[in-house]
């Protein structure tokens, strides 16, 4: 069942304030959170989160089209490597 | 095998009884390994110039390979790893590399000090990721493979320079 609109998105409030206070000091640094049930907020977009998966925190950059996903869905806590192949990194 | 060449796919075995093959390809398009012929296999002792993709089965594509005619040949290629010249992989445009050019790369920071080497690529959904494994660490560090923190990506002496978020080293 879908979250009631009228309380807005859940965001862990440790999460707010380490942005905010990333944000304000211009540094460029990896955020750690644990928090991975929060929801990304449109103010989150440029940070990078480190988000923890159990084990290690992976290093989330944030951008516009995430916004409503959770931090938890973009570290997984399991991790297939397979073959390079012909597989492409793009550069951002 | 040389290491010009990058592993794009195996022999599963044998499908039917005509000499078709259960093909498994690593590609990110499964049935583009039929562009990237010809194919060698782990010693390079033997090479498959044409391969056609037929259909598809569970996990795996069905394919005719030349020189495979009946089904006691293609049970015999059976976990046959199957390896393409990297040259037969397209060029790609400014920014955008080949993992299997990216993997064994040192990396450097911007004061030249050594970080470590590139590992692995990850893409969990936000920006690839290298994974950089730092001689004598116990764990690998994830980077995010950005302009800004990977702003030089020289393969042609095999090296990257990076410069990391403050504390992503520690």
């Amino acid at each position: 069942m879908a979250r009631s609109v009228w309380k807005g998105p859940f965001v862990d409030a440790y999460v707010l304030k380490k942005a905010e206070a990333t944000r304000e000091s211009g540094r460029n640094e990896v955020i750690k959170i644990w928090s991975r049930r929060s929801t990304i907020l449109p103010q989150f977009v440029g940070l990078t989160f480190g988000v923890y998966n159990g084990q290690k925190h992976i290093p989330v950059l944030v951008t516009e089209d995430m916004i409503g996903q959770k931090f938890g869905e973009y570290s997984p806590t399991r991790t297939y490597y397979g073959h390079a192949a012909d597989k492409k990194a793009k550069r951002k | 095998m040389s290491d010009t060449r990058v592993i794009v796919g195996s022999i599963a075995g044998a499908f039917g009884v005509r000499g078709e093959v259960r093909l498994k390809s690593f590609c990110a398009d499964p049935a583009a390994i039929a562009d990237y012929t010809p194919l060698y296999t782990d010693r390079g002792d033997r090479s498959f110039a044409t391969i056609v993709v037929t259909g598809q089965t569970k996990n795996a594509l069905t394919a005719r390979i030349d020189g495979i005619v009946s089904k006691e040949d293609a049970d015999a290629l059976k976990g046959t790893n199957l390896f393409a010249e990297r040259e037969c992989l397209p060029s790609l445009p400014d920014d955008e590399f080949y993992h299997a050019d990216l993997i064994g790369l040192t990396v450097v920071d911007t004061g030249g000090a050594e970080l470590g080497t590139v590992r692995a690529v990850q893409n969990h959904g936000a920006t690839d990721l290298l994974e950089i494994h730092s001689p004598g660490a116990r764990a690998s560090v994830l980077l995010p493979f950005t302009r800004a923190a990977v702003p030089t990506v020289d393969l042609a002496s095999g090296r990257i320079i990076a410069d990391p978020p403050d504390g992503l080293f520690e």
